[in-house]
């Protein structure tokens, strides 16, 4: 009935992961979310097919074909057919620090100019990830964009407040306000060099803050610089 | 009488026993064999005794390797809404933009919308015949907003006898930016929004939002407060 059932279930039925109940039973919820009515259970020992997963939330197929959703918590306790215990991302503190993917929304302030920031990063490991950052800075006497690439190092992925170094380059588009002596926009070469916190909050959510000195190579006599200061939220997936 | 020629018969017979059992007959070979194989069983007794306790079978079964097949996520949404946008001073006009979404957790998602809109007439340029405030041009409203949204009440709709929709009440708000009238300014943006899906894959919103930045448009600079209602509907991926 679903998109993924209607979409999936016809050419990859086949490849459904099969699960097992290993508990009393497994309950399924009529939505995805602690609150939904549990309409169904599914008996120890019976197969289910898992479709696809929502955020904290697997919709499951019994094997007489009904579906529902079943939490997390409960789905860590399913066994494979080999009758090892199914395991997947949890979005929790081990999380935090070992994943692949992150992503947030930053604002702060850029050489006086308000900021707008978002990022998204992929980690080589733990430690080591490497990001790109879009950037839209509202000032009062200029508007303008940058996009940066960068590698960032996490000094102690395991600690809840850990601090990273960052480092790349970029391009800066400048906008100058009509009202003021620079009247073309400009677009320069930019790197940087930062340092920053990152904060475990809960779940998959943490608070990053971080500085960012930025050098804009122009084609003027003498190089600017700018510094950027911003927090914000993200998450890992 | 007859007792001792039975007692004498029997002798004679145990005797011919004995010697039968003392003789070389030439068809029996225990004897020699005998013979032969109690040194052997000597000395393995003797290395049984010195050999270390023997070993518990190990099995040789391979274990059946299960793979696990990846679990398709659908945390993110996308899709694009129509509505009234009140510009401050200039009047409500239709709206229309794209929306994403994408959901961490059963409660908290991240949202960013694009959209564009159009400002009508101010009341002065009405009244005033001839007056001009902006340029066609400068009338385009755009805007985007990266946004944090929370299901505040999640919930259940129920449509009739037989249709049931899972549904969810939210709040959001967020930063973003603002180009109006010629110039680009930082905004903030928040609101509600009342999410109903009538399947897993797709969703109907109905939102409120009032997007916030300031403006010296009309000489002073001030707080412009623009609200609009949306209409939209999103799909999951």
């Amino acid at each position: 009935m679903s998109f993924a059932g209607v979409g999936h279930a016809a050419d990859k039925s086949a490849k459904l992961q099969q699960l097992f109940v290993a508990e009393a039973y497994l309950e399924l919820h009529e939505g995805p979310g602690r609150g939904y009515a549990v309409t169904q259970v599914v008996p120890r020992g019976d197969a289910i097919d898992v479709l696809y997963r929502r955020t904290e939330w697997f919709r499951v197929r019994t094997k007489r074909g009904v579906e529902g959703w079943a939490s997390q918590n409960d789905m860590r306790k399913t066994l494979l057919a080999d009758g090892s215990l199914f395991t997947f991302d949890l979005g929790d503190r081990a999380g935090f620090t070992r994943h692949k993917w992150e992503m947030g929304v930053l604002a702060g302030d850029y050489g006086g100019a308000t900021l707008v920031s978002g990022y998204i990063s992929r980690a080589f490991n733990e430690q080591m990830a490497i990001e790109i950052t879009g950037s839209q800075f509202l000032g009062n006497a200029s508007n303008g964009y940058t996009a940066e690439v960068g590698l960032i190092h996490v000094a102690r992925p395991d600690w809840r407040l850990s601090p990273f170094l960052t480092l790349g380059t970029g391009m800066i588009w400048i906008k100058p306000k009509s009202t003021l002596v620079l009247p073309d926009d400009r677009n320069d070469q930019t790197a940087y060099a930062g340092a920053g916190l990152r904060f475990y909050l809960t779940r998959r959510f943490f608070v990053r803050a971080e500085y960012r000195h930025h050098m804009v190579f122009t084609s003027r006599n003498e190089n600017e610089e700018i510094n950027e200061w911003k927090a914000g939220l993200a998450f890992f997936f | 009488m007859e007792s001792r020629a039975r007692v004498l018969l029997l002798s004679a017979l145990l005797l011919g026993l004995t010697g039968c059992a003392s003789l070389h007959w030439p068809w029996s070979r225990d004897r020699d064999n005998a013979a032969a194989e109690e040194p052997v069983s000597a000395a393995e007794e003797e290395a049984a005794a010195n050999a270390p306790p023997p070993k518990v079978i190990e099995p040789v079964v391979e274990r059946r390797k299960v793979k696990v097949n990846k679990i398709d996520a659908e945390n993110i949404e996308l899709g694009g809404y129509y509505g009234a946008l009140s510009i401050e001073d200039f009047g409500t006009n239709p709206v229309y933009g794209i929306r994403a979404a994408y959901h961490v957790t059963e409660d908290i998602f991240f949202e960013a919308n694009f959209g564009r809109s159009r400002a009508g007439r101010t009341s002065f340029e009405t009244l005033g015949g001839n007056v001009q405030l902006l340029t066609d041009a400068e009338r385009r409203f755009t805007y985007y907003n990266l946004s944090l949204g929370y299901n505040l009440l999640p919930g259940e709709v129920y449509i009739g006898r037989n249709l049931a929709m899972n549904s969810a009440l939210y709040v959001l708000g967020g930063i973003g930016s603002t180009k109006f009238a010629g110039d680009q300014r930082f905004s903030v943006n928040f609101g509600a929004g009342y999410r109903v899906l009538p399947t897993d894959w797709l969703a109907i919103h109905v939102d409120v939002q009032d997007v916030v930045f300031q403006s010296d448009l009309l000489g002073r600079d001030k707080l412009t407060n623009n609200f609009a209602a949306h209409l939209g509907a999103t799909v999951f991926f």
